[in-house]
């Protein structure tokens, strides 16, 4: 989706939803919906949007804070890895409240808190208690509107962060995503991972001004979800949100993300790994964006499953008849722009390489000219929706779910709208889909192997 | 000594208990979730492993929980499991060896027909022996040494603990041992510890009414065989601290450190030490004692955590897997890894954190906070349906009634006094065995052996608080004999 059209469908979605409020009554027996717990979703002034999800699991709520700034947005050179940092600092303190009182205050609620960063958001969240809830949304929105960290905090948050950089550093897959997103993408700012590049993580000790800037451009109401899911009421939470987040002041920033332009010729990388390791094989293809509307996605998700999940003929062939992978996995998130559909298997024997590549094109290369089982595609419909259901086990489960389908389009209904996607796709729609995107211009191959079994 | 006979005793009465309508012993949660939990239990496990075959109860579950039945070929199995999207997942610690499954209650029936071959008609073919053995070596020789220095050093620490002792080797067995083992191990490890007197039927969820007898009675088809009550002592652990330097290529340095401890769930100082040991370094909180004053107040890593009970895959996971009781357990912190230059200074930190701790042990405030923490964070730690039944499983094994009950139950008694008591009876201050994973271990054993001073620049001012304490910090003892550093290159590691 081009930067032109995504801005379109954002304004949609801000002129549909200003100061509306609705509720959505849980699904009775015959309805199709996946999710099926009664939910509201009410807008305030300021951009802020609150999703509220009663559920009846006793005593606690999970408070979940998203915020639409991820590696993503990270457009200037030299500044990747601030959406992360921030998920750091966002834990230094803010006007009210010292770390230490914020610490106190979670401490004495028994509380779960932590945050999570990807491409496309940050994450939030608190799990707490249900008497507690006046006060963590207070704590919470405290640092939203007024975070405050001064130089030294800021510098020794900065070391934590290229600590935790060190303790990703000894697995090998880290560095072979590094290189496979950058050398798929050489426009948009997915190139970078979440991380960022070690050289930026080096240099963030000496950008206190620009973590200033960052927290001004996104720290803002109309890129946030409040999501309450648990022992709550709808008006219990709303009122809260008002409380403590009403005057929050909506921003003006918005990111020119570069379109990435089509590719026009395959790639590949390789990655010499310094000690021992099992060699690994990454083969992606640019997909489609996340849609609750058009069936590329939908397709292709059903396709992943199919072409590559633990019932697979590959599967089948590479892992369990010839032995010749411990792991085949795929890789193919929801995002807001066209981001990779990657398939990763760990080679037993370095002399298996080539082979197993040219077992994984053409698994990638069959789908594109003939049609997948009618009853497979079936079951693998069975799987995903049987695969969504058992995940809502908890209110904290339940929340983690929806956090990221509240990152791409700010309402749970959006679940069910893919689903029915997913009933709609046929087998055609699966090939010719898998002609659209698995071409070889849109294609790259990233290796990784220790210096003995490079080539 | 007292408070480990009683603890055993208890175990046993737990054990002995079954449920009149049949031979199983059985936990059952029904409930109104429409997702139904599976946690089939086993009270044996990889402290079972003949010598010469480590890794043998591991092999066993892996067979029966990613092999074929003798009607019914591996890929068969997943082909039938793949609509319901579900799955027998396995795992096998020292004492207990759990299955667990969740299904929703609509394919009840077809998941429950699969499992119930999977684990009472498996079919042991050799190309499933041959798959998950690989699976295994891969595991020790590639995954653990080579991909993730954190649970390496942790895994290892265990390993160094107890030398010499039934817990002495990895729950995955090591790389040799696994190369020896054969599909006939597996077989007659089957057929001697999968038996009904070590099973322990879990089941929660809203499953229909007859439901647990059928699986009850189904179970009871097992062998009736004598059960792995086998008392295990205290590691034979010489006096005095050690320290092994794991070396390999790796661009930071990962720290972890323990002693074992004669306390477990069922010891009545087990909640003082909880207290104790939360407020220290509670896992993943940035609220820990360790946490502030290691990565909050000087940078030097991601986190500082330290534990009571074993406590693996901790750096991909908030809450601890249930079904990993043992006898015995060991004290430990957790380092996570830091820059290089900055080694030595941070083990020296953390030393000298924890003896002060030790020395000082909790304030009034502190302790007040902690208790009122653990009494609301068990809530989140059984938060789903499986965690609950795994801890009632747990439960029973300790002898502890309901876990969040009990807990709540000791904290509304506990004092400051009996928290700081325990520390100071069970905290150890010297025979601590330090496990450190680096590319260098010179700056290491140059500590150790000359006292040399590690001096740390910040990239920022600092609290003069902090910079006094740094200065007794960079020099203070290890105090570890240069011949009990022992420097071992990783391909020696679970070999």
């Amino acid at each position: 989706m081009s930067l032109r059209r995504w801005l379109v469908v954002a304004a949609l979605f801000v002129v549909a939803f200003v100061a509306s409020r609705y509720g959505h009554a849980a699904g009775d027996a015959t309805s199709r919906n996946l999710f099926t717990y009664p939910y509201n979703v009410d807008d305030l002034p300021n951009g802020l949007r609150l999703v509220t999800v009663p559920t009846d699991y006793p005593n606690l709520v999970a408070l979940y804070i998203v915020v639409r700034a991820g590696s993503r947005d990270e457009v200037e050179p030299g500044k990747s890895g601030y959406a992360h940092l921030f998920e750091h600092l966002m834990f230094r303190g803010s006007e009210n409240f010292t770390p230490e009182q914020r610490d106190a205050i979670m401490k004495r609620a028994g509380a779960d808190t932590n945050a999570s960063t990807n491409q496309d958001r940050t994450t939030y969240y608190v799990v707490f208690s249900k008497e507690d809830l006046d006060e963590v949304f207070k704590v919470e929105a405290d640092r939203f509107q007024h975070l405050k960290y001064g130089e030294p905090a800021y510098k020794t948050e900065s070391l934590a962060v290229l600590g935790e950089y060190n303790k990703n550093s000894a697995a090998p897959t880290q560095k072979l995503d590094e290189v496979l997103y950058e050398t798929a993408f050489k426009e948009h700012t997915y190139a970078h991972t979440t991380m960022g590049y070690l050289k930026d993580v080096q240099d963030m000790p000496n950008q206190y001004g620009y973590s200033l800037e960052f927290y001004n451009r996104f720290y803002r109401p109309e890129y946030t979800t409040v999501l309450v899911v648990g022992d709550v009421t709808h008006d219990g939470a709303l009122e809260l949100t008002k409380k403590y987040f009403g005057a929050w002041a909506r921003g003006s920033y918005e990111p020119k993300i570069p379109a990435e332009q089509p590719q026009m010729e395959s790639r590949t990388g390789h990655v010499e790994w310094p000690s021992p390791t099992l060699p690994w094989l990454a083969v992606a293809f640019k997909g489609p964006a996340y849609s609750d509307e058009t069936k590329d996605k939908p397709a292709l998700d059903l396709l992943r499953e199919i072409a590559f999940g633990e019932n697979s003929d590959l599967y089948r062939r590479l892992v369990l008849q010839q032995q010749k992978l411990d792991d085949l996995g795929v890789d193919f998130g929801n995002h807001p722009d066209p981001e990779l559909f990657t398939a990763y298997a760990r080679i037993k024997d370095v002399k298996d390489v080539d082979d197993v590549r040219a077992q994984v094109l053409q698994t990638f290369a069959r789908f594109t000219k003939e049609n997948v089982d009618q009853a497979k595609l079936d079951a693998t419909r069975s799987r995903m929706r049987y695969s969504f259901a058992l995940r809502m086990n908890s209110s904290p489960a339940i929340a983690a779910a929806l956090a990221p389908y509240i990152l791409l389009k700010r309402t749970p209904d959006t679940i069910n709208k893919v689903f029915e996607l997913y009933q709609q796709v046929t087998p055609e729609d699966i090939r010719a889909t898998a002609a659209k995107y698995f071409t070889e211009n849109n294609r790259t191959v990233v290796t990784l192997a220790t210096q003995a079994g490079t080539k | 000594m007292r408070e480990r006979r009683v603890a055993f005793a208890l175990v046993l009465a737990a054990l002995l208990q079954t449920p009149a309508f049949t031979q199983t012993a059985s936990v059952l949660q029904h409930g109104t979730s429409p997702l139904i939990t599976f946690r089939i239990l086993f009270m044996t496990g990889s402290a079972f492993d003949p010598t010469g075959k480590e890794g043998l109860a591991s092999l066993t579950a892996a067979m029966l929980g990613e092999g074929g039945s003798r009607s019914k070929a591996y890929q068969q199995i997943v082909d039938e499991m793949y609509p319901m999207a579900t799955s027998l997942n396995w795992q096998v610690d020292k004492e207990m060896t759990v299955f667990t499954g969740t299904t929703h209650v609509e394919n009840l029936d077809r998941f429950y027909g699969l499992i119930n071959d999977m684990l009472l008609d498996p079919g042991f073919r050799q190309e499933d022996f041959t798959r998950v053995r690989d699976e295994a070596v891969n595991f020790l020789k590639v995954s653990l040494r080579e991909s993730n220095d954190e649970e390496l050093g942790k895994e290892y620490l265990y390993n160094a603990i107890y030398v010499g002792h039934p817990y002495g080797h990895h729950n995955r067995g090591t790389v040799s041992s696994l190369q020896k083992l054969t599909v006939a191990d597996v077989r007659a490890f089957y057929r001697e510890h999968y038996t009904r007197a070590n099973l322990l039927l879990g089941l929660a969820g809203n499953y229909p009414s007859g439901f647990a007898e059928r699986v009850a009675a189904d179970l009871a088809t097992l062998p009736a065989g004598a059960p792995d009550r086998k008392r295990f002592e205290p590691p034979p652990l010489p006096a005095g601290s050690r320290m092994a330097i794991l070396t390999r290529d790796t661009r930071s340095t990962a720290i972890s450190l323990g002693f074992p401890i004669d306390v477990n769930r069922a010891s009545p100082d087990w909640p003082a030490l909880a207290v104790a040991v939360s407020y220290l370094g509670e896992h993943r909180s940035s609220n820990g004692y360790l946490y502030g004053w290691l990565r909050e107040a000087r940078g030097l890593n991601y986190g500082d955590y330290a534990y009571l009970e074993y406590f693996p895959r901790g750096m991909f996971q908030f809450t601890p897997d249930p079904n990993l009781a043992r006898q015995q357990q060991i004290f430990q912190i957790w380092i996570r890894p830091v820059e290089v230059n900055t080694g030595v200074f941070t083990l020296r930190a953390a030393l000298y954190g924890y003896d002060k701790f030790v020395r000082d042990g909790l304030s009034r405030e502190a302790f007040e906070a902690t208790r009122q923490f653990l009494t609301k964070y068990s809530n989140i730690l059984t938060q789903t349906q499986s965690a609950r039944l795994g801890y009632a499983l747990d439960s029973r094994y300790y002898g502890i009634g309901d876990y969040n009950s009990y807990l709540r139950g000791a904290l509304a008694k506990l004092t400051l006094d009996d928290v700081n008591r325990a520390i100071k009876q069970h905290l150890a201050r010297d025979r601590m065995q330090i496990v450190i994973v680096t590319k260098d271990a010179k700056p290491f054993q140059d500590a150790v052996a000359k006292n040399t001073p590690s001096p740390i620049v910040y990239n920022s001012p600092k609290p003069k608080e902090i910079m006094d304490e740094d200065a007794i910090i960079e020099a203070y003892r290890i105090t570890v004999k240069p011949q009990d550093v022992a420097v071992v290159p990783v391909e020696r590691v679970f070999q």
